[in-house]
């Protein structure tokens, strides 16, 4: 399954189309699935859908990186990366305030997904047409990332509040500060696993495996929070699924990494040189 | 103001200046940031090397994540257990240090298995010997930057009403800012080509011509850090410091709601005063040292 190069629109063995889908009916999926149960139950151990939820966000946006960079921008990739979520945290604070006064939570997630999608493109628009990097999938990669972004804080706010309100969010999300580890988590999420497998050899498979990772650290992260804002029971349950996850695609990652290297050695002199 | 909270401050401006040199080193034993790009660059002419190639985005988005773990950890643990502060900033130091493992590791493996084309080996003991270093200095880093956000929030007599996690988030890419711009040069310019004459700059043709061996043996990021702790590291640390302490000193001496023009006012003087002494060591630098001679082929070290 791993097809590998860089230069040029990055080849790939998982279809954008498809993971863009996966992404979004996942993520979309798995917060709302959350959110009933949380609330029709009167519970909030099912916080943790939200996090895993934003897994599939995270690998969508993982792989949109992966396609806008592999056009040369190699130091932009931390950039672009902290650009997807400003764009999603923009589309959800505006989704969720737009959904508070129409009365009804359940339209959120909706309206922050197809705001962020629009927001994106015309971002991208201007990255292309006013500034002129002239990348061919730039309009579309901004959508997807801006998508993932907002999907992903969505996700993650709702792992550490429990529900979806936006009195609720910004009360134990922004108030408490717990933002910040939302944001910079979460931009890692996204922008880490092409920036750390950048180069000649990078293997899509292996690209989004470490999206998936970093996605189960980020959520042993929000599950820390979730013990102060929902209790040790809801917080230690998403603690230790992230951890499992990790751990489990930690394993998997080095795997495809001695799959893809040219050789993992115990110790060592310098390899001969191929030119 | 008060002889209290005047120690407050010298105490975050202690605990910056060690949270700069450590973060600079912590960049230089994984070579991150903009050193980054020549390690990286290495394997790809023709160099494969045994030195750490770590790259976890920029420095100040890596950093702002190991301080905001350590301040989410810390705050959870005080507000939700009542656990002393110092305890808390310990435990949260801690969890950020592994996270910073994991990042580590993942892009070590990932970048070089990137170039397999350019024979650029996995070494896994390098992997084991250099990864715990870089995790003592994370640790080192994040608590000093939790510790600066709590005594922030929870100490000063003037609290700031940021909650502690997004003030540690923003002292972090601060200190990931200044490390990249002020101590990387040390690692960059100086140690990967400490083969060529003191300020020649990087000639394009250098590109990835970076020094592989060592004094005996095969270089190795661990010699970087003792380099980098001669000059890059004090010097990131003297720039943060000096940052986190004479802006919460200002704040202090003058009251930011009732003397804010006085405290702002200070500000811009600390500014006018930096431009013209930065004007002066530049000019008596290029004095000393240049102009610097055209590119004229190697010179035998």
């Amino acid at each position: 399954m791993s097809v590998g190069g860089s230069a040029g629109g990055a080849p790939s063995a998982y279809d954008p189309k498809k993971l863009r889908m996966y992404g979004l009916v996942g993520s979309i999926v798995g917060i709302y699935l959350g959110a009933i149960l949380n609330s029709a139950l009167d519970t909030n151990v099912f916080s943790f859908f939200g996090a895993v939820a934003a897994i599939f966000a995270v690998v969508m946006g993982a792989n949109a990186v992966r396609r806008v960079c592999a056009y040369g921008i190699g130091t932009g990739v931390p950039s672009i990366g902290m650009l997807a979520l400003g764009m999603g945290i923009i589309a959800v604070m505006f989704g969720l305030s737009v959904a508070e006064s129409l009365g009804s939570w359940f339209l959120g997630p909706i309206i922050i997904m197809i705001y962020a999608g629009v927001f994106g493109y015309v971002v991208g628009v201007i990255a292309n047409k006013v500034i002129k990097f002239n990348i061919p999938v730039m309009e579309e990669g901004n959508a997807d990332l801006s998508m993932a972004g907002a999907l992903a804080i969505l996700g993650w706010s709702f792992a550490i509040s429990g529900t979806l309100g936006y009195v609720d969010i910004v009360n134990d999300v922004l108030m408490t500060g717990y933002i910040a580890i939302i944001f910079i988590a979460g931009g890692l999420a996204i922008l880490h696993p092409f920036n750390a497998n950048l180069g000649p050899d990078e293997t899509q498979d292996r690209t989004l495996v470490n999206a998936i990772m970093v996605g189960g650290l980020a959520m042993v992260a929000t599950g820390i929070a979730a013990i102060a804002t929902q209790g040790t029971a809801a917080g230690l349950l998403q603690l230790v699924i992230g951890f499992v996850l990790w751990f489990y695609f930690f394993k998997m990652y080095y795997k495809l990494v001695k799959r893809d290297a040219a050789a993992v050695v115990g110790t060592g002199l310098l390899p001969p040189t191929v030119q | 103001m008060d002889a209290f909270s005047m120690g407050l401050i010298a105490a975050m401006g202690a605990l910056a200046t060690v949270a700069g040199a450590s973060e600079d080193i912590e960049s230089d034993v994984g070579s991150q940031s903009n050193p980054n790009s020549q390690v990286q660059l290495a394997a790809q002419v023709g160099n494969p090397h045994r030195i750490y190639n770590k790259a976890i985005s920029g420095e100040p988005p890596a950093n702002a994540l190991w301080a905001a773990t350590a301040a989410i950890v810390a705050y959870t643990l005080i507000t939700a257990f009542q656990m002393p502060a110092l305890f808390a900033l310990v435990a949260g130091a801690s969890v950020a240090a592994l996270f910073n493992g994991v990042f580590s590791l993942s892009s070590y493996f990932g970048r070089n298995s990137s170039q397999a084309r350019f024979n650029q080996w996995i070494y896994l003991d390098m992997v084991r010997y250099t990864t715990p270093s870089i995790m003592a200095h994370a640790w080192i880093t994040s608590f000093c930057i939790a510790a600066i956000s709590y005594i922030m929030v929870y100490m000063l007599p003037i609290p700031h009403p940021f909650p502690m996690p997004i003030i540690a988030l923003i002292w972090g890419l601060a200190v990931g800012a200044i490390g990249s711009s002020v101590g990387d040069i040390h690692y960059g310019g100086e140690r990967e080509f400490q083969n060529r004459q003191f300020g020649c700059g990087l000639n394009t043709m250098l590109s990835g011509q970076i020094v592989r061996k060592a004094e005996a043996g095969l270089r190795n990021s661990i010699d970087n850090a003792w380099f980098c702790t001669k000059f890059g590291g004090p010097a990131t640390g003297m720039a943060f410091g000096l940052t986190v302490f004479l802006d919460n000193w200002r704040t202090t001496v003058f009251d930011p709601v009732t003397q804010a023009s006085f405290a702002i006012a200070m500000g811009l003087f600390f500014i006018v005063v930096m431009v013209i002494y930065n004007n002066y060591i530049e000019r008596s630098l290029r004095k000393k040292y240049g102009p610097y001679p055209e590119y004229k082929g190697d010179i035998a070290a």
